[in-house]
């Protein structure tokens, strides 16, 4: 890929990154799930475990306690619990590290009004701790049991769990870390999977605005991107088949144009060939058949001109023109084309005494006259003729004084056939001649442009490159 | 949208979910105070007096608590027992030649009772009030009222049934006087 | 006044042509396809031949090379479309000069007088070039004593040149005086002109001594 990175690079990241939420949250899940399951169990085993010890501890020692107990036995009973104990009797207690005050009310309401061992976890001080509480029964040789009244209490830290399940944790942690690499390579390859055929599909689009209408994508499996690249595939075939159809109507239409110029040369050239014979003799005619042949011979003049013109057109339209440069003079060139024409008196010419360039002499010749010609035509004297050059660019600007170009026309004074005023039908002109003259221009690998000068009047200013070369061959003319 | 826009925020919502994800783990460890929970069967053992059986007048099994302050252990009882009343209301089946020493050992669900008498020494009421008493202290320390004993005496006589494990006929029903 | 054969296939341009020459004041004959042409060539040899190049049969670059092959007549191509390749083509076949149809007789009238004309105008004695000798009165040249057969416009080509040795004359110059053309004259005209020159003076026409390129200007005669 050339220049894909930063086009994709919105798509791949968002890829890349949902893939990666979702597994490594997925990862996270499990593990934490994992880690509260197990913080759950160790929880419940200590609980379990405290409660079961504390019982059996005061169940072992309860046999030898004297009730009512004094308090030598309330110590008796707190030394057998172990640890952190409180023992309550009525008004008496015993206790070691344990402060009554810190038993939540619950678990003393709880110890106190029934039969069963119970536990609680409390937070004090930062520090877990696990609150164990149980009444004492009494239970009589039928299996009632009643309350003694003597209720036992223990702390047991929890520190140790706390610790264990912090390491659970941190390993939940890591295991999801771990999951963050092994993610990434793997959202990669997926990315890679699902970008390649888009990337296709774009190089194929790209080519196809580029013009290459046969560009197609080769479809893989049988998924969305599959079906958008057929579509894309078959949108391609239908755009390559309509413009093969335009384009061999254009190519017909110009092949038509061509043909008909060429098929009417003939009866043209005899049509030339005997005009001038009629024209010798039309002092034996009356007036009107004089006028008549006069016309005619006009007439044949311009159609040999129109036909000319349209043959010249063809060949820029079928891409024979050829550029034929050679070392000239381009002032001698412009003053030669006037001269040649009789324009010399009506024509100022604004140029360097010479001026070396390479060029198409003939064509140069046919740009100059052309906008002479329509400046003499449509505009009004002064015309002037301006040569000027720089190292690479030659600069040939023909102006007018007449009333100028109207905004809505200077966009088409190049089209062929556009006539911007009624005159120009009799003027002789054939409607292609500016189109030849930028045809020429540009076949120069320069350009011709039409505007208006700032003290209005019409201004065409032809560049040129100073060496123009002579473009590679094409197809033989046939 | 621009494109910039777009990858300012890859995945919207993301962040939010990551913190959400963040937090329900940090929320996961450690350990969180709970409420009361119930952790089994509260203790039991403390008794005013261990419960002694001895015949009424008309053969029943009468209990008696011996008022001693605390419940003390079987053999304690059984020595209590073997020791005879002083209530002229009640008899006793047990001819106790003057040892009390009673050796007790758990066999699974069974108590094994080592009496110093021989079968002569106690008739077979004599054997119920063994076991009630041995079964009572049982009970009354937190043991189950499904538990068997077997009395083992010194001499037995042939084809007697004395060393079979046995209940007792009112532990559980038989009233405290 | 000279006698034009003209090879037109088609009927109506070849007539229309044939008045119009006529009253320019030639004797026009006229043939209607390449072989009717040569065989009217023989019989009739003209002063000059108008070549459609464009023709049923053999074409007119054939009949241009049978041309030049019997003899030194000058040959003015009618070309149809006036592309680069037919005026190559025609050039190449030894014509003189070419005009595009349809062509105003007064064109072709001017073309054909100047194709015709041999000297220049002030003839000045026998110029001796090495083996060259140039007899501008006789307009005769030869070379080391052999007669060289010259066309019209062939020759009027080594007379300008060799009027002034060792002056260069652009392609321009030589256009106007020769072919008697316009500014705007096909230079190609030229450079075949020069080749067919070089092919019968020159000993080595790829090393020439007497006609000589002046790269990107044109040509001149010697130094020899």
């Amino acid at each position: 890929m050339t220049d894909g990175p930063g086009r994709f690079r919105g798509l791949r990241a968002r890829l890349l990154v949902a893939f990666v939420l979702v597994t490594v949250l997925g990862a996270a899940a499990a593990a934490w799930t994992g880690a509260v399951l197990a913080r759950n169990a160790l929880l419940e085993e200590s609980r379990r475990q405290a409660a079961t010890t504390i019982g059996g501890r005061v169940t072992a020692v309860a046999p030898t306690l004297d009730l009512p107990p004094d308090q030598v036995t309330l110590d008796r009973l707190r030394d057998a619990v172990g640890g952190r104990a409180l023992v309550v009797h009525e008004n008496r207690t015993s206790a070691r590290g344990l402060d009554a005050g810190v038993l939540p009310d619950e678990l003393r309401a709880a110890v106190r009004g029934g039969d069963r061992i119970v536990t609680q976890r409390v937070v004090a001080d930062g520090t877990p701790w696990l609150l164990v509480g149980t009444p004492l029964v009494t239970t009589a040789p039928d299996g009632a049991r009643t309350p003694s009244g003597i209720e036992v209490y223990a702390a047991r830290d929890l520190a140790d769990v706390q610790r264990q399940i912090d390491g659970l944790t941190t390993r939940a942690l890591a295991t999801a870390a771990i999951v963050l690499p092994l993610a990434i390579v793997l959202a990669l390859l997926a990315a890679r999977s699902v970008l390649r055929p888009v990337r296709d599909l774009r190089d194929t689009a790209r080519r196809l605005a580029d013009g290459d209408l046969g560009a197609r994508s080769p479809p893989r499996g049988s998924d969305e991107l599959a079906d958008l690249t057929l579509t894309v595939n078959r949108m391609a075939g239908s755009v390559q088949t309509s413009m093969e159809a335009m384009r061999r109507m254009e190519a017909d239409a110009r092949r038509f144009a061509a043909d008909v110029s060429h098929e009417l040369r003939t009866p043209l050239a005899t049509l030339t060939a005997v005009m001038e014979v009629l024209d010798g003799a039309t002092d034996d005619l009356d007036r009107d058949a004089r006028e008549a042949a006069e016309l005619a011979i006009a007439e044949t003049h311009r159609l040999v001109r129109l036909v000319e013109d349209l043959m010249e057109v063809s060949r820029f339209d079928a891409g024979t023109a050829r550029l034929r440069v050679e070392d000239a003079d381009a002032t001698a060139v412009v003053r030669e084309t006037l001269r040649a024409r009789g324009w010399t008196d009506q024509v100022r010419v604004d140029a360097p005494e010479h001026l070396p360039a390479r060029f198409d002499r003939r064509r140069i010749d046919v740009v100059v006259a052309n906008l002479v010609g329509n400046a003499l035509r449509h505009g009004r004297q002064p015309v002037r003729v301006g040569v000027c050059a720089s190292a690479d660019t030659l600069r040939i600007e023909v102006s007018d004084r007449g009333p100028g170009l109207p905004d809505d026309v200077i966009g088409h004074v190049f089209d062929r056939f556009y006539k911007a005023d009624a005159a120009r039908v009799r003027s002789g002109g054939s409607g292609l001649g500016l189109a030849i003259a930028r045809e020429n221009a540009r076949l120069h690998g320069g350009d011709l442009t039409a505007g208006n000068d700032d003290g209005g009047g019409a201004r065409f200013v032809l560049t040129l490159p100073r060496q123009a070369r002579e473009p590679a061959p094409r197809e033989e003319e046939t | 949208m621009s494109d910039g826009a777009r990858r300012g925020t890859p995945v919207p919502g993301a962040v939010p979910a990551v913190l959400v994800a963040v937090a329900v783990l940090l929320a996961g460890c450690g350990v969180p105070p709970s409420g009361v929970i119930d952790g089994g069967r509260a203790p039991t053992g403390v008794a005013p007096g261990p419960t002694l059986y001895f015949v009424g007048p008309d053969g029943e099994l009468v209990a008696q608590t011996r008022d001693t302050g605390r419940l003390g252990t079987i053999s304690d009882a059984l020595a209590l027992l073997l020791t005879g009343t002083q209530d002229p209301a009640l008899r006793t089946g047990i001819t106790s030649g003057g040892t009390t020493r009673v050796g007790v050992t758990h066999d699974g669900d069974t108590i094994e009772l080592h009496l110093p008498l021989a079968e002569y020494d106690v008739t077979p009421r004599g054997l119920d009030q063994i076991a009630c008493t041995a079964l009572a202290t049982h009970v009354q320390a937190g043991g189950s009222a499904d538990t068997r004993v077997r009395v083992l005496l010194t001499v037995t006589e042939p084809g007697s049934d004395a060393g079979e494990p046995r209940g007792c006929p009112v532990v559980g029903r038989a009233a405290v006087r | 006044m000279a006698s034009v054969l003209l090879i037109e296939d088609d009927p109506s341009v070849r007539r229309g042509l044939q008045l119009a020459l006529s009253r320019h004041g030639h004797d026009a004959r006229t043939a209607g396809s390449g072989e009717d042409g040569l065989r009217e060539f023989r019989t009739h040899p003209p002063d000059l031949v108008v070549l459609d190049l464009m023709l049923p049969g053999m074409d007119g670059f054939a009949v241009c090379r049978r041309l030049r092959e019997a003899g030194e007549v000058p040959v003015i191509m009618l070309t149809a479309r006036g592309d680069d390749a037919d005026v190559v083509g025609g050039l190449e076949a030894g014509a003189d000069d070419y005009v595009v149809k349809p062509v105003q007789p007064a064109v072709l009238d001017a073309r054909i007088r100047a194709v015709l004309r041999r000297g220049t105008s002030a003839p000045d004695g026998v110029r001796v070039y090495r083996d060259l000798r140039i007899d501008t009165a006789a307009l005769t040249v030869t070379l080391a004593g052999e007669p060289v057969a010259l066309t019209p416009t062939e020759l009027r080509l080594l007379l300008t040149l060799s009027r002034s040795p060792g002056r260069v004359l652009s392609r321009q110059q030589l256009l106007e005086e020769v072919w008697e053309h316009g500014y705007l004259g096909d230079s190609r005209l030229v450079d075949n002109g020069v080749q067919r020159l070089r092919a019968k003076v020159e000993e080595n026409p790829a090393a020439p001594e007497y006609v000589q390129t002046v790269r990107g200007f044109g040509y001149r005669f010697g130094p020899v």
